[in-house]
């Protein structure tokens, strides 16, 4: 009632106390000072930027790899400021798959990207993205797939933990339009929308080596050279490394640089076994890896590593970078037609993954990781456990589904 | 083998001392009667007898003038061979200066579509070391590898659409003296047994220390086990359906003589 009483004078010292009781506070006492929302610059908490979350463990700021399955293989997503290197597959086939799932994922984020390869233009590398899955059309996809997909084994139910049949099955989509890790449809084109209001900076090394003139003996190979200039170049002029304090908004660089290491890019590991240049890689990984660390940026690098013939340099690669993975086609090996394998289309191995402001690795118990690409979707599962039948009534899937 | 010619890119003819390349080669360039280059690198690596001048850049400066044309339209061009440019040229060399052929973009100021370049190249698997032959493999766009059995050649043909799963085929063949390809449908009568090829699948549970199948009556027997916490299905079903308006399970208590509950004092420690 005195509240009310004051309404009618309007005064100004009064007019935060009336705020606050029309809002059905619960206590009298109010908090007078800024508040504590977040977005103010000056505030001590973390500035959220655009597709990132803090990791649950330690706070180290995640994106997404755009695959929701990857991600929580990883630890909940890429580390801002480190490298995810996978090792491609004989045929090339899922490892250009996960390369645009990642640059996918920076543009639906609107983070700014960057794409360098020696075989293809990045314009065209853009224009083969997958689009987006929105959640209605996600549903209708899952629910045929589930429908094709049924085995007889499944219908028996269970005769004794009956209880369970009542609890939802494990969701194996994206629950609402999650705002960390989305869901692509591989068989469908990115509209040409997104793709030109995105910002996107493209490295294309058969352009740059034509304009060289001179080739002065150095001990980091010639393309890696140039790249590493660029990356720098754009890490500067746009100041992903803080470099530009007057910018409003913090953003994150996507990185992706294809078929690293292949000769296209004037290194000889995959074509001799003692090479000249057999530290030039390491080394730009090394440098590139500086870079990372002080920008806000994630890279992604896809490697031939089935194609280096000097075993000791991948073990100095996989040293040199953050995460890694490989990729394990069925595709021509005797493995296409073991039964044990009938379902899916290769293996995944986690090879690595970083300790970072940690003393403790974040791996996951399951090593078994197999992959299909279904019509459109990605997947990774455990593939040990639904071959033997040993618990058929009781069978407890644990699906690591990504779309 | 029409295949081999549809798709554009890096065809690469892999042959060995057994089954040579050369004449396929010939009868692929016979068979694609379109814009033809024929460049024999062991008789004139600098394309001297073509342009009658020395042209800068080496062999592969001579091969990206002789693919620098005015009129447009699909166009092959036939190297024979590469090994002799995996020799004298640094891989990593001949490895951009394909990809630079075979993915020529003409771009004069408007977008045209990219021409269909087909370059057709013989390797001499034998030559070459594991990186080399890896390294090409990864770029062609169709591999075709020369073998045979019984005086009968055989190709088996690679091709990788971009995107897409690689197909494998095997084409048995021969070659006219006119160097027009016949092909043939199969394997020639053979004298030698050859293994089964109807292999068994491997079976995951036969090796196994322990019986994991069930013969017909234990299946009825365990079918038919009682279990220990008896619960007839309707009591089952009816604990099961959901009630209405209740979603969660709910406790059921019944105060006996001993409870006194009393409102005011649930505790029952006040002194009144």
């Amino acid at each position: 009632m005195a509240a009310v009483a004051t309404c009618g004078t309007g005064a100004g010292s009064t007019r935060s106390i009336v705020a606050t009781t029309s809002k059905n506070n619960v206590t009298s006492f109010q908090r007078k000072g800024p508040r504590a929302s977040g977005t103010d610059s000056g505030c001590s908490r973390l500035v959220s930027i655009a597709g990132t979350r803090p990791s649950v463990r330690n706070g180290q700021l995640l994106v997404s790899t755009g695959l929701p399955a990857l991600d929580q293989l990883l630890g909940g997503g890429l580390a801002v400021g480190t490298v995810l290197l996978i090792e491609e597959d004989k045929y090339n086939i899922y490892s250009s798959l996960l390369f645009k799932y990642f640059l996918a994922e920076g543009i639906i984020n609107g983070h700014t990207l960057l794409v360098a390869s020696a075989k293809e233009d990045p314009a065209d590398i853009l224009q083969e993205l997958p689009a987006p899955l929105l959640d209605d059309n996600y549903k209708k996809d899952l629910d045929e797939d589930i429908c094709n997909h049924q085995t007889p084994d499944s219908n028996i139910k269970m005769k004794i933990a009956w209880r369970y049949q009542l609890l939802p099955k494990m969701e194996s989509g994206p629950v609402s339009s999650s705002r960390f890790g989305h869901y692509y449809d591989a068989s469908k084109r990115m509209p040409r929308e997104l793709i030109e209001t995105s910002k996107w900076h493209g490295f294309f090394f058969p352009e740059k080596l034509s304009s060289t003139l001179n080739k002065e003996p150095c001990s980091l190979t010639h393309g890696y050279r140039r790249l590493l200039q660029f990356i720098q170049k754009v890490i500067y002029e746009e100041g992903f490394d803080g470099s530009n304090p007057q910018k409003k908004q913090k953003n994150i660089l996507r990185i992706g640089i294809q078929n690293l290491g292949s000769p296209l890019w004037g290194d000889d590991i995959c074509c001799t076994e003692n090479c000249d240049n057999s530290h030039s890689l390491t080394k730009f990984l090394y440098v590139l890896r500086g870079l990372l660390r002080t920008s806000l940026s994630a890279c992604i690098i896809t490697m031939p590593t089935h194609l280096i013939q000097n075993r000791a340099i991948i073990a100095r690669i996989t040293n040199l970078s953050d995460t890694v993975v490989g990729l394990e086609s069925f595709i021509g090996s005797e493995r296409e037609t073991n039964p044990l394998y009938k379902d899916y289309h290769g293996l995944i191995h986690i090879r690595q993954i970083p300790r970072l402001n940690n003393l403790i690795y974040d791996v996951s118990d399951v090593k078994d990781l197999a992959f299909k690409l279904k019509r459109k979707l990605f997947t990774i599962e455990i593939h040990t456990q639904k071959k033997f039948n040993l618990c058929i009534e009781e069978e407890k899937n644990v699906d690591y589904n990504t779309s | 083998m029409e295949s081999v010619l549809a798709l554009g890119g890096l065809v690469l003819l892999r042959d060995s001392v057994e089954w040579e390349g050369r004449s396929l080669l010939k009868a692929l360039v016979k068979k694609s009667a379109l814009w033809l280059i024929y460049h024999d690198l062991f008789r004139d690596p600098l394309s001297w007898s073509r342009t009658g001048e020395a042209l800068p850049g080496g062999p592969l400066g001579a091969l990206q003038a002789m693919c620098r044309r005015t009129d447009p339209g699909p166009f092959t061009i036939a190297l024979d061979s590469l090994s002799w440019l995996l020799l004298h040229l640094p891989c990593t060399a001949v490895c951009q200066a394909l990809c630079a052929l075979s993915h020529q973009h003409s771009r004069p100021g408007g977008s045209c579509p990219a021409e269909p370049v087909r370059v057709l190249g013989l390797l001499h698997e034998e030559l070459h070391g594991p990186g080399p032959l890896g390294a090409l493999s990864s770029l062609a766009q169709t591999e075709v590898t020369l073998s045979g059995a019984l005086g009968q050649a055989s190709a088996h043909i690679l091709s990788r659409r971009p995107r897409q799963r690689p197909a494998h085929q095997t084409q048995w063949f021969s070659i006219l003296p006119d160097f027009s390809l016949d092909l043939q449908g199969g394997p020639p009568l053979e004298s030698q047994p050859h293994p089964d090829p109807h292999t068994p699948p491997v079976d995951p549970t036969a090796r196994v220390t322990f019986n994991l199948h069930l013969s017909k009556k234990e299946k009825e027997a365990k079918d038919s086990l009682t279990l220990p916490f008896q619960f007839s299905s309707e009591k089952q079903q009816a604990l099961l359906r959901p009630r209405p308006g209740q979603a969660t399970s709910h406790i059921f208590y019944e105060p006996d003589a001993y409870d006194d509950l009393d409102q005011e004092d649930p505790d029952d420690d006040l002194d009144v």
